[in-house]
C-alpha cells in the first residue's frame, strides 16, 4: 500500500534551515571556532618542536634550547586542552538550543497539521521523526560533530604544517590523496545500499515490536505470541546481518585507507632520503614531517568513517526539516467573527475514491442551539458527515458555515473555538487529571475545572484518587477507564467552551455498561451550544431535537423521535431494534 | 611502527644508505600489512559478537513482554522499544569496549617494554606516566556517566511526551489545544536541551584534560630523551621512536580514559533492561496439562476487585449473557478470564476441568478459553490472515464467521475482498469495522470457551441484532458444546442468551431469560434503553 509520507526536506532546504536555526546561536558558535582553530594551530607545535630537537641533538647543540622546546610543547598542551575544552562546550551550547528549536518547530508544525493528512501518513512516521531522528541528530551533535571538526582542522592544520616545513615534503604527503580518493570512489557506491536496506530493516524491527507490545494482550488471547516473538526475531536477524555485511564493507575499506597511509609515508620518507641526501633539508625536518603524516591517520581515518554517520544524521535532519518546514499556521487576526452557533452543511458530497461517493448532496441546517442526531447504519457516511462538519476534512464539494461564515474564510484557529469535535478516539495524556483537562484552556484555575469535572460527572472518582486533580493518570500513572477518559474529554470541552460541538459517537469505546453515565454527561455538554450526535445508541437520539437519517449518503428521514417512528421508516426498525 | 619511522631515519635518511632504506622500508610494509589484517579480522570477530549478543538481549526483552505468562512492565510501547534497540546496543557496545581497552592496555605494555629496552629511566617514566595521567583522566569520567544518562533520560522523556501528543492528535485538535500542546512539548525540549549541554561541557572537560595531560607527558619525555640524545645516550633513531611512541600513547591514552565513562553508560543500560526482565508476569501458571477438550469453566465465591462473592459455572453448550452495572467490575471478570489477575488480588476459586486455573499450563486454558478484550488490536497483513493466521478454515467456514460477525459488509466494501490489506491498528477502519474484523477473528478460534467483552458497542442496532443471530446460529446450533460468555448490555444479544446474570456492587443479583428478567425492575434498568 503506498502511503503519502510527510515530507522530506531537500539537501538544500536542510541547509538553509539548519543555517539559519545556527544562526540565531551564532555567538557561541563563533567562540567554538576560534577555539578549534587555536586547538589545530597548537598541535603543530608538538612535531614541529621534535624536529627542532632531532636537529638540536644532530648538530650538537644547546641543552637549553632542548628545555626551551619542552616548554613550549607543555604550553601548546595546555592551550590545545583549554581550547578543545572551550570549542565542545560552545559547540553544543550553539548545537543543542538550534536542535532544540528544531525539534519544537516540527512538532508544532505536525500538531497543527490537518489530521487526515497525518493519519494518511500515518503517525508512526511523524513518531519516527520525533522519536528517532531526533535522537539520530542529537547523538551526532555530541559525538559526531566535534569529531568532524576536530578531524576536519587537524588534517588542514596537519597538511599545511607539513608544507611549511619544506614544500617538497609536503608534495610527497599529498602523494597520498589520490589513493585515498580511489578508497573512497570503491566504498561509497557500494556501502550506500547497504545503509539504506540497514534503515529499512531497523524500520520494520521497530514497527514489528513496537506492534507486538501494543498488542500484547490480544497476541496473548490468541496465542499468537509466538508467531510475532518470531517476527521480532526473524527481522532482528536481518538487520543484524545487514549490520555485519555493512562492517566487513567497512573492514575491506579500512585496509585500502591503511595502503593510502602506507604509500604516503613511504613518499615521505623516501623524499626525505633523497632531499638529506642531496643536503636540501634537516633530519629533523623529515622527523618532523614523519611524525606530522603519522599524526594524519587519525583524523583521516575517522572522517572516511564517519561519513556514514554524517550522512544518516544529515537524512534525520531532512526528515526533521521536512516536518519544521509545513507552512506555519497562521496567526489569528483578532478574536474569532463568529458570534452565533447556526451551523450549516449545504450540498455536501464527498469521494474517498473518486467515483464511488461516500455522501451525495446532503444538505443540513442546524439551528442555534439545537440538538441533532445523526442515525443510520454503519457505511451510511455518519462518521464522515462529522469529520467535514468539525472541519477536519474537506469534502469533495459543498460547504459548511458556522454562524453564517463559510469554514474556508475563517481563520483555522476560529474554526477550532468554534467548533469542538469529541470522537471515540479516547486518549488519556499522560499528566496529571487538571494537565489532561486544561489543555483546552491553560490557566483554568480550580474552580473552573471542578465545575467542568462535576457537570459531566466526573468529580466523584477524580476525588477519590489519591491526589485530586494533582494526580497523575495515563500510561504512567492511575490507569483509567475508558468511560472516564471520555468524561474528562468532555469536560476540556466544556471549559473550551465552542459554539458547536459535534459528537462521533463519542460514548461507543465506554462498553455499554458505562454508555449510560457517559451519555448523560455529553448531554450536560451539549447544553446551550449547538450540537451534532452521530449515534448508534438511539436513547441519544431519543433525547434528541430533531433526528436526522441517513442511508447510503443521503438523508432518508427527518423528525423528532416521536414522529419518525410513528411514520414507521427507517428509524422505527432501527427504533424496534434497538429497544426489542 | 614509531620504532620503524625512527630507524628508518636513523638507518637511512641520516646516512643516505639506500640499502638500509629498502630492508627498513619492507619491514615497514609487513608491519603495515599485519596491522591491518589483524585490525580486520580482530574488529570482526569483536563486532560479530557484538551483534549476537545485542540481537539476543533483544529478543530477550521481547520475549520478556510478548511471552505466554506477559509482563507487568508499566512501560510505554516507545520505552520498550528503547530497552530493545539504544539500551541492548549500549550494553552490547561494552564487548567492543574491553575489546578496545586490551588492545589498548597492549599497546601501553608494549610500548613500554621498547622503551625500557632503549633506555631505563624513560621507560619506567612512561610506565608510571600513563597510569597517572589514566587516573588524573578518572575525576571527570563519573561527571559524564552522570551527565550523559542525564541527558538519556531527558530525551527519552521528551519523546515520551511528543509521542503521546501525537497519540492523542483527535481528542486535542478536536479542542484546539495544538498550542497549549506544544508548550508542554517546548518545557520537556528545553530541559533535554540543557541537559544535553551539560553532557558536553563534561565530555569537553575530559578531551580537553586528556589533550593537556597527553601532551604534558609528551613535553617531559621530549626533555629527557632529547638530553640523553645530548649526552649521546641514546641515537637518533632511539630519540625519534622514543617521542614517535609517546605521541603514539596518546591514542590510548584518550581510549582507556573514555571507557570507563563507557562502560559505566553499559552497566546504566544493563540495570534498566534487568529491571524490565525482572518485572512479575501477569499471570501465575502450574505444570499440570489438561486433557478434557471440553472442560467445564467454574467460578466459586470469587472476591476480587470490585466483584464479591461472584458464581458463574456456564453449563455446555450455553451462551451465557452478563451484565455488569460498573466498566472496573467487567474489566476484572474479564483479566480473571484471562488468567491475568494475580492470585493475591483475589480470592475464591477458578476452576477449569475440575482443576484450580492456577495449577494448569498457560497452554490448557488458552486453547479452552480464548477471551476477546473490549478494546481491539489488529495487525498487519490481509483481511484474511488476520482472521485466520494459520489457514485453517476452508472458504465456507469463513463465510460463515464473515456472516456471523456481520464482517462480511467490511469484506463487500473493499474491491480486493478478503485479501484487503490491514495496516496494523486497523486505522483505515472505521470502530464499528474494527469491532467486526476482532469478533471475526475471535470466532474463527473456535475456542471450547469464547469470552466476548463488549463485541458489539460500536456497531448499529440492526447489525447488533445479525451479530445476535449469527452467533447462536455459529456457536449453538442443535447440540453443541461450545460455551460462550458475552459481558454486554445489548438487549438483542442478551435475548439471545439461554441464561444472563445481572452483576451489580459486584455480586449477581439475579439470573434467567431475557424474557424471565423483563420484568426485574434492575435488569430493565440496566438494559432496556
Amino acid at each position: 500500500m503506498s502511503r503519502q509520507l510527510l515530507p522530506i526536506a531537500s539537501r538544500a532546504e536542510t541547509t538553509r534551515l539548519a543555517a539559519a536555526m545556527l544562526r540565531a546561536h551564532r555567538g557561541p558558535l563563533l567562540i567554538s571556532a576560534v577555539a578549534f582553530v587555536v586547538v589545530g594551530l597548537a598541535g603543530l607545535v608538538a612535531p614541529w618542536i621534535l624536529g627542532d630537537i632531532v636537529d638540536t641533538v644532530t648538530t650538537g647543540g644547546d641543552s637549553s634550547r632542548i628545555l626551551h622546546g619542552a616548554l613550549l610543547i607543555a604550553a601548546a598542551s595546555v592551550v590545545a586542552g583549554v581550547g578543545t575544552a572551550v570549542s565542545v562546550t560552545y559547540l553544543a551550547k550553539s548545537g543543542e538550543p538550534a536542535l532544540a528549536d528544531l525539534r519544537e518547530q516540527a512538532l508544532d508544525r505536525a500538531l497543527h497539521l490537518d489530521s487526515i493528512r497525518l493519519e494518511e501518513a500515518g503517525a508512526g512516521d511523524l513518531l519516527s521523526r520525533m522519536g528517532d531522528d531526533v535522537r539520530s541528530v542529537a547523538q551526532s551533535l555530541t559525538q559526531i560533530v566535534p569529531l568532524l571538526i576536530q578531524s576536519l582542522v587537524a588534517v588542514v592544520f596537519t597538511a599545511g604544517g607539513l608544507f611549511a616545513l619544506d614544500w617538497r615534503l609536503g608534495l610527497a604527503g599529498l602523494g597520498a590523496a589520490p589513493f585515498y580518493v580511489l578508497g573512497l570512489r570503491w566504498y561509497l557506491p557500494r556501502s550506500a545500499p547497504f545503509y539504506k536496506r540497514e534503515r529499512i530493516a531497523q524500520g520494520e524491527r521497530a514497527e514489528a515490536l513496537v506492534n507486538g507490545v501494543q498488542g500484547a494482550s490480544t497476541l496473548r488471547a490468541l496465542s499468537r505470541e509466538q508467531a510475532q516473538i518470531d517476527r521480532i526475531t526473524d527481522h532482528s536477524h536481518h538487520a543484524m546481518t545487514i549490520a555485519l555485511d555493512v562492517f566487513s564493507l567497512l573492514t575491506r575499506f579500512g585496509a585500502r585507507t591503511n595502503r593510502s597511509e602506507l604509500i604516503g609515508l613511504s613518499f615521505v620518507l623516501g623524499t626525505g632520503f633523497l632531499l638529506v641526501r642531496e643536503d636540501l633539508t634537516t633530519v629533523g625536518a623529515v622527523t618532523a614531517a614523519a611524525l606530522y603524516f603519522h599524526r594524519l591517520f587519525n583524523p583521516i581515518g575517522a572522517l572516511l568513517t564517519i561519513f556514514d554517520d554524517i550522512q544518516s544524521a544529515g537524512a534525520s535532519l531532512a526528515r526533521l526539516a521536512g516536518v519544521a518546514l509545513l507552512q506555519p499556521p497562521p496567526t489569528p487576526e483578532g478574536p474569532s467573527p463568529v458570534r452565533s452557533g447556526t451551523f450549516e452543511l449545504v450540498g455536501i458530497r464527498h469521494e474517498y475514491v473518486e467515483g464511488h461517493p461516500v455522501l451525495a448532496d446532503v444538505t443540513l441546517r442546524v439551528a442555534d442551539g439545537e440538538r441533532v442526531a445523526l442515525v443510520g447504519a454503519t457505511g451510511a457516511g455518519k462518521s464522515t458527515l462529522g469529520a467535514i462538519a468539525a472541519g477536519l476534512l474537506t469534502p469533495t464539494s459543498g460547504t459548511v458555515r458556522v454562524g453564517g461564515f463559510t469554514l474556508d474564510t475563517l481563520d483555522p484557529s476560529h474554526v477550532r473555538s468554534g467548533i469542538a469535535l469529541i470522537t471515540q478516539d479516547v486518549h488519556v495524556f499522560s499528566g496529571t487529571v487538571r494537565e489532561n483537562v486544561d489543555l483546552a484552556r491553560p490557566g483554568a484555575d480550580d474552580e473552573q475545572i471542578r465545575s467542568a469535572l462535576g457537570t459531566v460527572r466526573a468529580l466523584s472518582w477524580v476525588d477519590a484518587l489519591p491526589d485530586g486533580l494533582d494526580s497523575v493518570v495515563g500510561d504512567h500513572g492511575h490507569p483509567l477507564t475508558p468511560a472516564q477518559a471520555q468524561q474528562l474529554a468532555l469536560a476540556r470541552v466544556l471549559l473550551h467552551d465552542p459554539r458547536v460541538a459535534v459528537f462521533d459517537e463519542a460514548t461507543a469505546e465506554a462498553g455499554s455498561s458505562g454508555a449510560r453515565e457517559l451519555e448523560d454527561a455529553a448531554i450536560a455538554v451539549t447544553h446551550g451550544r449547538t450540537s451534532v450526535v452521530v449515534a448508534h445508541r438511539l436513547t441519544q437520539a431519543r433525547s434528541a431535537d430533531r433526528v436526522v437519517v441517513m442511508h447510503e449518503g443521503r438523508i432518508v428521514e427527518e423528525g423528532t423521535h416521536d414522529e419518525l417512528v410513528a411514520a414507521g421508516g427507517r428509524y422505527a426498525d432501527l427504533w424496534a431494534a434497538w429497544s426489542s | 611502527m614509531p620504532v620503524v619511522i625512527g630507524v628508518i631515519i636513523d638507518r637511512a635518511v641520516a646516512t643516505g644508505d639506500l640499502g638500509e632504506l629498502a630492508i627498513w622500508g619492507g619491514v615497514l610494509v609487513g608491519v603495515f600489512v599485519v596491522l591491518s589484517y589483524s585490525y580486520r579480522f580482530g574488529s570482526r570477530l569483536g563486532v560479530g559478537a557484538l551483534e549476537l549478543e545485542t540481537h539476543l538481549l533483544r529478543v530477550e526483552v521481547s520475549e520478556h513482554v510478548l511471552g505466554p505468562d506477559g509482563a507487568r512492565t508499566g512501560l510505554l510501547p516507545g520505552e520498550t522499544l528503547s530497552l530493545a534497540t539504544s539500551d541492548a546496543e549500549t550494553i552490547g557496545q561494552f564487548l567492543w569496549h574491553v575489546g578496545y581497552s586490551l588492545a589498548g592496555l597492549l599497546g601501553v605494555a608494549v610500548s613500554a617494554i621498547v622503551l625500557l629496552r632503549i633506555d631505563v629511566t624513560i621507560g619506567v617514566v612512561v610506565l608510571l606516566g600513563v597510569p597517572l595521567v589514566l587516573l588524573l583522566i578518572q575525576v571527570v569520567t563519573p561527571l559524564i556517566a552522570r551527565h550523559t544518562s542525564d541527558q538519556q533520560a531527558g530525551i527519552a522523556k521528551a519523546t515520551g511526551i511528543a509521542t503521546d501528543l501525537v497519540k492523542g492528535l483527535r481528542p486535542l485538535k478536536g479542542v484546539g489545544a495544538e498550542d497549549v500542546a506544544t508548550s508542554r512539548y517546548r518545557t520537556h525540549s528545553t530541559s533535554a536541551r540543557d541537559a544535553s549541554i551539560r553532557t558536553a561541557q563534561s565530555v569537553g572537560y575530559l578531551f580537553g584534560l586528556t589533550a593537556a595531560l597527553s601532551g604534558l607527558f609528551l613535553a617531559l619525555v621530549a626533555c629527557l630523551a632529547g638530553t640523553r640524545a645530548l649526552d649521546g645516550t641514546i641515537s637518533i633513531g632511539e630519540l625519534i621512536a622514543i617521542v614517535g611512541l609517546t605521541q603514539f600513547l596518546a591514542e590510548p591514552i584518550t581510549g582507556l580514559g573514555e571507557t570507563s565513562a563507557r562502560v559505566a553508560s553499559s552497566f546504566a543500560s544493563a540495570r534498566r533492561v534487568v529491571d524490565f526482565l525482572r518485572t512479575p508476569p501477569l499471570a501465575t501458571f502450574g505444570e499440570t496439562v489438561l486433557d478434557e477438550p471440553w472442560p467445564e469453566l467454574e467460578i466459586k465465591q470469587m472476591t476480587a476487585g470490585p466483584l464479591r462473592d461472584l458464581d458463574l459455572a456456564p453449563r455446555r453448550g450455553e451462551l451465557i449473557g452478563i451484565v455488569v452495572d460498573d466498566t472496573a467490575g467487567s474489566d476484572t471478570l474479564v483479566r480473571l478470564l484471562r488468567g491475568e489477575l494475580p492470585p493475591g488480588d483475589r480470592q475464591g476459586s477458578l476452576t477449569l476441568g475440575g482443576y484450580e486455573v492456577d495449577d494448569l499450563t498457560i497452554d490448557s486454558l488458552r486453547s479452552r478459553v480464548v477471551v476477546s478484550q473490549h478494546h481491539v488490536d489488529l495487525f498487519e497483513g490481509t483481511l484474511r490472515s488476520v482472521i485466520d493466521p494459520d489457514g485453517a478454515l476452508d472458504g465456507d467456514a469463513i463465510d460463515e464467521i464473515l456472516a456471523a460477525s456481520a464482517a462480511s459488509d467490511v469484506v463487500d466494501l473493499h474491491p480486493d475482498g478478503l485479501q484487503q490489506p490491514i495496516t496494523a491498528g486497523g486505522a483505515t477502519f472505521s470502530g464499528g469495522q474494527r469491532q467486526r474484523i476482532a469478533l471475526a477473528r475471535a470466532l474463527a478460534t473456535r475456542a471450547p470457551i469464547l469470552v466476548l467483552a463488549e463485541p458489539t458497542s460500536a456497531v448499529d442496532a440492526m447489525t447488533e441484532q445479525r451479530i445476535a443471530d449469527g452467533i447462536r446460529a455459529l456457536r449453538h446450533a442443535g447440540d453443541s458444546d461450545l460455551v460462550t460468555i458475552v459481558v454486554t448490555s445489548s438487549p438483542a444479544i442478551l435475548a439471545g442468551a439461554d441464561r444472563i446474570h445481572l452483576v451489580q456492587d459486584g455480586r449477581v443479583v439475579v439470573s434467567g431469560t431475557h424474557h424471565d428478567l423483563a420484568q426485574h425492575d434492575a435488569y430493565r434498568q440496566a438494559v432496556l434503553r
